[in-house]
């Protein structure tokens, strides 16, 4: 954890720069712990322990600017580098749009870091051996039930606890902490058929707070997923209707998070330039910012810049309501600034045909497969991309077929193309089954005549 | 430089880090390893016909790593502090408490080479000195298109001082630079918008930022536009691929390359991991994964292990030959390791990674290939691609390319990924161009770490892929 003197530190560092000729400084101090244990096969097959610090520096000298970091502390050794940092910063471009966010714009009540209760006490309590106990409570490798259909090939499985704590503070005195420990589990199950074909499969899960963890099943759920794609078949290239799984439905949503980023917009590389205020996407879709939920993950008071978040509607009813406009693109851009990009996003619940508005329905898979009848459910993407200046996409895609609501049988190597406004227009459902581990808070998806290539 | 330099730079002395590795083994690991770097890292952004934004970083420390048997202990300290090292191979010495099983690491053979003479430091250069390169390519890309509305140049370098030092006495120093420079612009043309980038990245000095590099980067941006304002998506489905020469070697990559990487065949993981000695290609294909291409971004004169780079083939006359090995893997196959031990940086422990992985030239003209497809795709231009180790199936994602009928390249196509299955692609191969081209983009692998790595490949004609396409 920072301790006062880093803090010192990190302050002499925007004193020591501006006494150099900074105009304005901003400083990022981080400070990382992580303990972790592999398993391969049920026997520890690894152990790692990290633990890193470094400063980052951003100067603001004569109208110009630039970025520096270190993680060479050492009070002499940090302001030669200052002094050099100043130096070639004055030798850049002159670009009077960079400055620091108004004093007025930024969090003021971000003091202790835990604020935000992504802090879990317990960790200074935890020890190599309870870690280990836990990793090694994972392997289910010599207690799987045998199966006809598979043997398995290999388990790993991978435990870790660490804790990242960051403390900003800029040069007109905006000082904020940070602080969130992380448990996280991970599980890769690989297993061959009768034909000696493999088949892997993977889950995680990831928590703030030891005690939302869920630990035990993680393996057993990797294995369910490599055993599930066993007997694939190709469909036929047509369109079908696609379901998209909430484990990786937000690989539908980064790209219009990405597209509404002011700095891709004022570049001319984002498909949804002039969006602002446009209905472009169906009235059943809403992206919420929910940046200030305590205990979840992706929860902060202040991004980058130290700018205060708020929680905000990014789409309403379809309609594009923010731009991520750091305080650089407003100067550049002419336009207010807002936040620097997305904190926590949330899409909301939408079902095609049914008002979820005056009731707390529950919308997830099982729903959507009824609602949806026949197509095709997408677990997994497989490389592929999208393009930033069109929309423009093509993944690839693995998952299983579905009639009548049910999965019949899995499906793989397979494409998805086409381009994501239309997509997102075709929407039929958007699930609230959230997990409740992610970032992205992106449940189930369906959509309709989606490409698929076989 | 001789070693003297890099204990100095690392304030050690060969004394001190023998003790840290005899603290590493005091548990009974089989073996110790040491990993010293010092990376300055130094960047350069123009935008809007400035540069707006620039900076340099510093990265240092020590990585240690205690192996016993196949198992790893790994921690690492950010200063080089006789009290941290030996708090760091107390932390990974803990992996072999308990353990019984054990394994025997040999020494290695040490070549002395330099793949990548750097003329001018880039730690010697500083901004001003190469702000005019960052002008003078943005200037020659402007000039060569009056579509052009932005140009972003960006230029990078680092160069890392390695010092290893393990358990079987095996003292190894490198010193590794790496410059890229990328330049992106879009273009608008009624309407539409489009953009293209290109870039070039070496092991080189600041030799690199010359004009040559500016005359290679501002053709490359622009070239291939019109069609790209043209382009469409292909009716998608299976078809023949012609993989033009250069950028193709991501199918080698994500097809191969990975699947050969030795760590998923010891656990077994692998398509290919019961493939040893068995065809895996046509009669006359060699895939190698190479080391020593002077210059080249995924080169070493070591891995990050200490083992001499070499040229490893995987693939000769169709055969699988060798996998990609580290230390621990060549110990457990009882081979020697191929000098594929990789890290990110000395906050990671080394893992089997491919270097410059390519296809050697075979004996068709690339003309005659694309003449004999009725009906199919060529690519010539890729981003990202991804495998599925145990599966084997492949994707890359196709930036642009063209329909191929009757054995002429017809409306040009963009956007669209490919999917194939690794062990079926290689059957699949028709034939070989006798013109491999090493790609010297910025390509980086991201299994676990990232790494700089590079690729290649003449033109091949791959019988059946799947293309994605409307439908």
């Amino acid at each position: 954890m920072i301790n006062e003197k880093e803090i010192r530190t990190a302050r002499h560092c925007i004193s020591y720069a501006m006494a150099s000729g900074a105009e304005a400084v901003r400083v990022s101090l981080s400070k990382s712990v992580m303990d972790g244990y592999t398993l391969l096969n049920g026997e520890l097959d690894k152990v790692t322990h990290s633990a890193d610090r470094s400063i980052y520096l951003y100067i603001f000298a004569d109208g110009r600017y630039g970025t520096f970091s270190t993680n060479r502390l050492e009070e002499k050794e940090l302001e030669e580098f200052i002094s050099k940092a100043v130096i070639m910063t004055r030798m850049l471009g002159e670009d009077p749009c960079r400055r620091l966010p108004e004093p007025e714009r930024t969090e003021r009540n971000a003091v202790t870091g835990r604020e935000l209760d992504l802090y879990d006490e317990t960790y200074e309590s935890s020890d190599a051996d309870k870690r280990l106990a836990k990793a090694l409570g994972m392997s289910i490798f010599s207690k799987a039930e045998t199966d006809e259909r598979y043997s398995i090939i290999s388990e790993e499985c991978e435990y870790s606890e660490s804790v990242d704590d960051n403390y900003l503070a800029d040069s007109q005195g905006f000082e904020g902490r940070h602080t969130e420990t992380m448990f996280y589990c991970f599980a890769e199950m690989t297993v061959k058929d009768c034909e000696g074909n493999k088949y892997s499969g993977f889950w995680w899960d990831a928590s703030q707070k030891a005690d939302g963890l869920s630990l035990s099943d993680c393996s057993a759920k990797a294995l369910e997923k490599a055993a599930g794609q066993i007997g694939p078949r190709k469909r036929r290239s047509g369109t079908y209707r696609m379901v998209v799984e909430n484990q990786v439905a937000s690989r539908l949503i980064a790209p219009i998070v990405s597209a509404l980023n002011a700095a891709s917009i004022q570049q001319k590389v984002s498909f949804l330039d002039g969006s602002l205020g446009k209905r472009i996407f169906p009235e059943g879709m809403t992206l919420m910012d929910l940046a200030r939920t305590p205990g979840k993950n992706g929860s902060r008071l202040f991004d980058t810049e130290g700018v205060a978040t708020k929680d905000t509607a990014i789409i309403e009813k379809g309609e594009v309501k923010e731009y991520f406009v750091s305080t650089y693109m407003s100067e550049k851009m002419g336009i207010a600034p807002t936040i620097e990009d997305i904190s926590r996003p949330c899409l909301m619940p939408y079902l095609k045909g049914e008002d979820l508005t005056a009731e707390e329905k529950e919308v997830s898979l099982p729903d959507i497969l009824r609602k949806c009848s026949n197509g095709i459910l997408v677990t997994g993407f497989n490389g592929g991309n999208c393009n930033p200046v069109t929309g423009d996409y093509s993944f690839g895609i693995e998952g299983f077929a579905f009639s009548k609501g049910k999965i019949t049988h899995p499906v793989r190597e397979m494409l998805i193309t086409g381009n994501l406004i239309d997509l997102w227009k075709s929407m039929i459902a958007a699930g609230n089954d959230y997990r409740p581990s992610a970032r992205w808070q992106i449940g189930t998806l369906a959509f309709e005549n989606v490409s698929f290539s076989a | 430089m001789n070693k003297t330099y890099y204990l100095d730079l690392f304030n050690v002395s060969l004394q001190q880090i023998k003790t840290v590795t005899e603290t590493a083994l005091a548990h009974g690991g089989d073996y110790a390893d040491l990993y010293f770097e010092h990376t300055t890292f130094f960047n350069l952004l123009l935008k809007d016909g400035v540069v707006s934004s620039g900076g340099f970083h510093t990265d240092y420390g020590v990585g240690i790593r205690v192996l016993k048997g196949e198992k790893t202990g790994y921690a690492y300290a950010e200063n080089t502090e006789m009290h941290d090292m030996v708090q760091a191979a107390k932390a990974a010495s803990a992996i072999a408490t308990g353990m019984t099983s054990s394994r025997t690491y040999q020494p290695v053979e040490d070549r002395i080479s330099d793949f990548y003479p750097m003329q001018n430091n880039w730690r010697d250069m500083g901004a001003d000195a190469l702000l005019p390169f960052l002008k003078d390519l943005e200037k020659a890309v402007f000039e060569k298109d009056q579509r052009i509305v932005k140009v972003i140049v960006r230029l990078s370098n680092s160069v890392s001082d390695i010092m290893m030092y393990n358990s079987l006495d095996e003292l190894t120093c490198d010193t590794r630079p790496l410059g890229s420079v990328s330049v992106s612009a879009v273009f608008e043309q009624d309407g539409k918008t489009e953009n293209r980038s290109a870039a070039r990245s070496f092991r080189m000095g600041a030799e690199l930022t010359g004009p040559q590099l500016i005359q290679e980067l501002s053709e490359e941006v622009v070239r291939g536009i019109d069609d790209r304002f043209e382009a469409k998506r292909p009716k998608g489905g299976q078809m023949s691929v012609v993989m033009g020469a250069g950028a193709s070697g991501i199918l080698l990559h994500e097809a191969m390359g990975h699947a050969f990487e030795a760590d998923f065949n010891r656990k077994g993981q692998s398509i290919f991991s019961d493939r040893m000695g068995q065809q895996v290609c046509p009669k006359g294909v060699n895939v190698v994964d190479d080391g020593t291409v002077a210059f080249n971004r995924g080169s070493g004169n070591y891995d990050d292990e200490g083992v001499a780079g070499e040229k490893t083939y995987m693939v000769r006359d169709g055969i699988l030959e060798s996998y990609l090995h580290d230390r621990i893997s060549a110990s457990w196959y009882g081979v020697r390791p191929t000098g594929n031990g990789r890290r990110e940086n000395f906050r990671y422990n080394p893992i089997p990674r491919m270097r410059a992985t390519y296809m050697e030239s075979g004996d068709s003209n690339p003309a005659d290939i694309i003449s004999d497809v009725r009906q199919g795709i060529y690519v010539d231009e890729f981003s990202n691609g991804q495998v599925k180790i145990g599966e084997g199936d492949f994707t890359f994602f196709v930036k642009s390319g063209y329909l191929i009928e009757n054995g002429r390249l017809t409306m040009p196509v963009k956007d669209i990924n490919i999917i194939g299955n690794g062990p079926q692609a290689l059957a699949d191969i028709m034939a070989v161009g006798n013109d491999l081209k090493i790609d010297n983009g910025t390509w980086t692998c991201g299994k676990e770490q990232s790494v700089a790595v590079s690729c290649g490949m003449p033109t091949v004609l791959v019988k059946n892929l799947t293309v994605g396409g409307e439908q």
